[in-house]
């Protein structure tokens, strides 16, 4: 049966695409009508030709089990997600608004510390913070930025709100299969990119370059420029060597660098060793330098800390940004921005109960059933509790550990994460997503038109992560009037 | 370029060769047990011993079999050197290196590697096998065609060019060495050009031999066809010349110097008297010599900048 926008089912919440059964919002008329017009069976052939070539193409993300590693094609959905670029506009002035606060509080954070004098930050968060790297005290990265690359998670609710979820600023991932995601589009709907107004969004890695290679210290016209991966066996490796190859940019591991006793970092080549201006490091902090962090670390570069706090390398993200990338100073960012740059906040944040709080941790022991909770310091959707999803035996478990460690916890209440219509086998059924948009910041700032959207493949499931069962779609901002 | 995209990328062109090399060699070896009369014995322990595998396909299996030796040589995993285990390394390497290669090659490697990975148990079967080969065979020449149509002859392209003639040339002179050993007992036999005329056909240098060299498979000629031509891309001369282009374009010369040697070697070469006797020691001088110079080049090149041993990758040191 061809796919009729009528019969798509409905749903208590906000659907992106959809206001009611049969009646496109404003932006996805377009669409409705021509997957209307498609000829049964259609929609399911092109979706079988997408998925070969995403094998083909190996775009693929390794998941961790038991079982050992598996390289996992990447679940792709192919209808759309639409955004009207008035409503983006207003969303990208919010991102930018708010990683500006970030880096200031991140620079502020490392200097004075005058959030905290002032006590708007409270001093416990910053004690007990766990990404708060003492070896940063007093460095002064180029521009005074430390998050360069940021990947914001916003969720829309029900009534329509747009909120931000978190703030990913250690080595947010994703913006590849974002890249990825529209040209598998335009190959499998040519006509669609005939007939919308899409804002493109190929130029990130250009964007992306000249960031990188305004932060290197030698003046120049060809800095030399490196990925820094863990490896083929990280479960980004995929996107860590697409950037490199768009960018033109080696893609280094740790033991292919050496810091030498002039403090400069050197790549090892054919012909020796070769100097480095500007490392996109995609490992975690502690992993960064064994002199500095977890010694046992070979992922890292010994004296790579010594190299940068001297000003003979750029790292992105700095180290020790991570600060602001933690779930509890989460919920003083809209404090961040009143302080810093006495704006009110464009993007609201998600309602959030801090269990270091001795109210809020009533409050959020009393509701586990009602209530999300998440780890401070975890990514990828590890370590949380989704209540309403849970049993009392998991919620009472996750009560010992909310006690144990309350500064570690915050909770918040599930929201019903808005849909986009996928498809399921042969028909389009509502699915929860996210948007995951790409902020870059130097001298300048620079916004993705639109960003990666996650979709939970299975019916009801409200995690979009890749590595539990996520998908992802193509995101469209459009023209108001196209 | 990193030591390390060097060294990964010299051996992804290894691996290829190696897996396109075996392909033909049993493709060879099958269409002419076709030609043998029935109740001949042939063993397929030589395929074997061409690779230098003999050892290893004792500790798994029992006997020589032609099921056996298929299964040993196409796809077991206990094998490093079978055609499936060299598509997977080549395909992981690739996935290494992916940002200095025109993009299209990760994908056609992959595909290739997609295509072994589903085809390579129907090729254990005769009536299978030419076309699963041939279709290996062919999405790899793809992939040299691919990086040849659209690659920059730059210093990545040296490497994959190195990594490719050291181990075509290793190969030819392995195929030599075995064909001369099975074919002693049987001079004078009405199978004996029959035998020199497979070795072509291993080599896939029979049209080309016939072409430019006589119609009969006479043992003197063929040794100097695969051995010196400087015209077949498969002949020994042939891969040492291109050798000598790339490292020409690369810094550094001790595997130059390493590589003149060989090449002395083979300009001093009389191949009546190899027909007649010592080719196996000869092959086995020219063997020892490309092992040097893989050393070599590994010390010049992936070990430069890098005073302790690297983790080596040589799996598979043909010594």
């Amino acid at each position: 049966m061809a796919i009729d926008c009528s019969q798509y089912p409905h749903t208590d919440g906000f659907d992106e695409l959809l206001s009611a059964p049969g009646a496109p919002r404003s932006g996805a008329e377009g669409l409705c009508h021509f997957f209307s017009g498609l000829p049964p069976g259609e929609l399911e052939d092109r979706h079988r030709a997408v998925d070969a070539a995403i094998m083909a193409a190996g775009i693929t993300f390794t998941v961790y089990s038991e079982a050992g590693n598996i390289d996992r094609a990447w679940p792709f959905d192919v209808v759309p997600r639409i955004i009207e670029k008035r409503e983006w506009e207003r969303i990208e002035a919010g991102l930018k608004q708010r990683l500006q606060a970030l880096n200031l509080c991140i620079q502020d954070l490392y200097h004075e510390q005058r959030i905290v004098k002032d006590k708007v930050l409270p001093a416990e968060v910053l004690v007990d913070s766990r990404n708060f790297r003492s070896a940063c005290v007093g460095a002064m990265p180029r521009y005074g930025v430390w998050a360069h690359i940021c990947g914001t998670d916003l969720v829309r609710d029900g009534d329509g709100t747009v909120y931000v979820l978190e703030d990913n600023l250690r080595v947010p991932s994703g913006v590849s299969y974002m890249l990825e995601n529209r040209q598998l589009m335009k190959r499998l709907f040519p006509e669609l990119f005939a007939r919308y107004d899409i804002l493109p969004i190929d130029d990130y890695t250009a964007q992306l370059y000249d960031m990188l290679a305004s932060l290197s210290p030698r003046p120049g016209d060809r800095p030399e420029i490196a990925v820094l991966t863990p490896g083929v066996y990280n479960s980004a490796y995929f996107e860590h060597s697409y950037l490199a190859q768009q960018m033109g940019a080696h893609l280094v591991e740790g033991p292919d660098l050496v810091v030498l006793d002039d403090d400069c970092v050197y790549m090892r080549t054919i012909e020796g060793l070769t100097r480095l201006d500007v490392i996109y490091r995609r490992i975690d902090d502690d992993f960064l330098d064994p002199e500095v962090f977890r010694p046992d670390s070979t992922l890292g570069v010994p004296g790579l800390m010594r190299a940068w706090r001297k000003g003979n390398i750029g790292i992105a993200n700095a180290p020790g940004a991570g600060v602001a990338d933690d779930k509890v100073v989460y919920a003083f960012v809209p404090q961040m921005i009143r302080y810093y740059l006495d704006e009110e906040p464009i993007l609201p944040n998600v309602p959030s109960y801090l269990c270091m709080y001795e109210k809020d941790l009533e409050y959020v022991l009393a509701n586990l059933e009602k209530l999300v909770v998440k780890p401070a310091n975890e990514s990828g959707g590890y370590g949380m509790l989704v209540g309403p999803k849970s049993t009392a035996e998991e919620c009472a478990k996750f009560a010992d550990l909310i006690r144990a460690n309350p500064r570690n916890y915050m909770a918040q209440p599930t929201l019903s994460l808005s849909t986009v219509p996928t498809l399921c086998e042969g028909n389009l059924e509502p699915r929860h997503v996210d948007l995951r948009p790409f902020i870059l910041q130097a001298k300048d700032l620079y916004v993705t038109s639109g960003g990666l959207t996650r979709v939970a493949l299975r019916r009801g499931s409200l995690v979009v992560n890749s590595s539990q069962g996520g998908g992802s779609k193509d995101t469209w901002i459009v023209q108001d009037s196209w | 370029m990193l030591a390390r995209v060097a060294e990964n990328l010299y051996w992804m062109a290894r691996y290829l060769e190696r897996a396109e090399d075996t392909a033909r060699l049993i493709n060879a070896t099958t269409m002419m047990l076709i030609d043998m009369p029935r109740g001949a014995s042939f063993g397929w322990e030589a395929l074997l011993t061409v690779a230098g595998l003999d050892e290893l396909f004792k500790k798994h299996y029992e006997e020589a079999t032609e099921t056996a030796v298929m299964n040993f040589l196409i796809q077991d995993e206990h094998n490093p050197s079978s055609i499936f285990a060299c598509i997977h390394l080549a395909r992981e390497n690739t996935r290494s290196f992916r940002e200095v290669l025109p993009r299209e090659s990760w994908e056609w490697v992959n595909e290739l590697y997609l295509y072994a990975k589903a085809h390579m148990n129907q090729a254990l079967d005769r009536r299978k096998r030419l076309e699963v080969l041939t279709e290996i065979i062919r999405r790899r020449q793809a992939v040299v065609g691919l990086l040849s149509g659209t690659m920059s002859r730059d210093e990545a392209f040296q490497f994959l060019r190195l990594g490719r003639n050291v181990e075509r040339a290793d190969m030819t002179s392995r195929v030599l060495d075995v064909s001369y050993a099975l074919n002693l007992p049987r001079e004078g036999s009405q199978y004996y050009d029959l035998i020199w005329m497979s070795t072509l056909k291993a080599l896939s240098a029979y049209q080309m031999f016939r072409r430019h060299v006589s119609i009969r498979a006479k043992g003197s000629l063929v040794l100097a066809f695969l051995l010196n031509d400087p015209k077949f891309p498969r002949s020994v001369r042939h891969c040492l010349n291109e050798m000598r282009a790339a490292l020409d374009e690369l810094p550094g010369d001790k595997p130059l110097r390493t590589l003149r040697g060989i090449q002395a070697g083979l300009d001093n070469a009389d191949f009546r008297a190899l027909a007649k006797s010592g080719l196996h020691k000869y092959c086995d001088t020219l063997q020892a010599g490309l092992a040097e110079l893989s050393g070599d080049i590994a010390d010049t090149y992936f070990r430069a900048a890098n005073p302790q041993p690297a983790v080596g990758q040589d799996l598979f040191s043909q010594a």
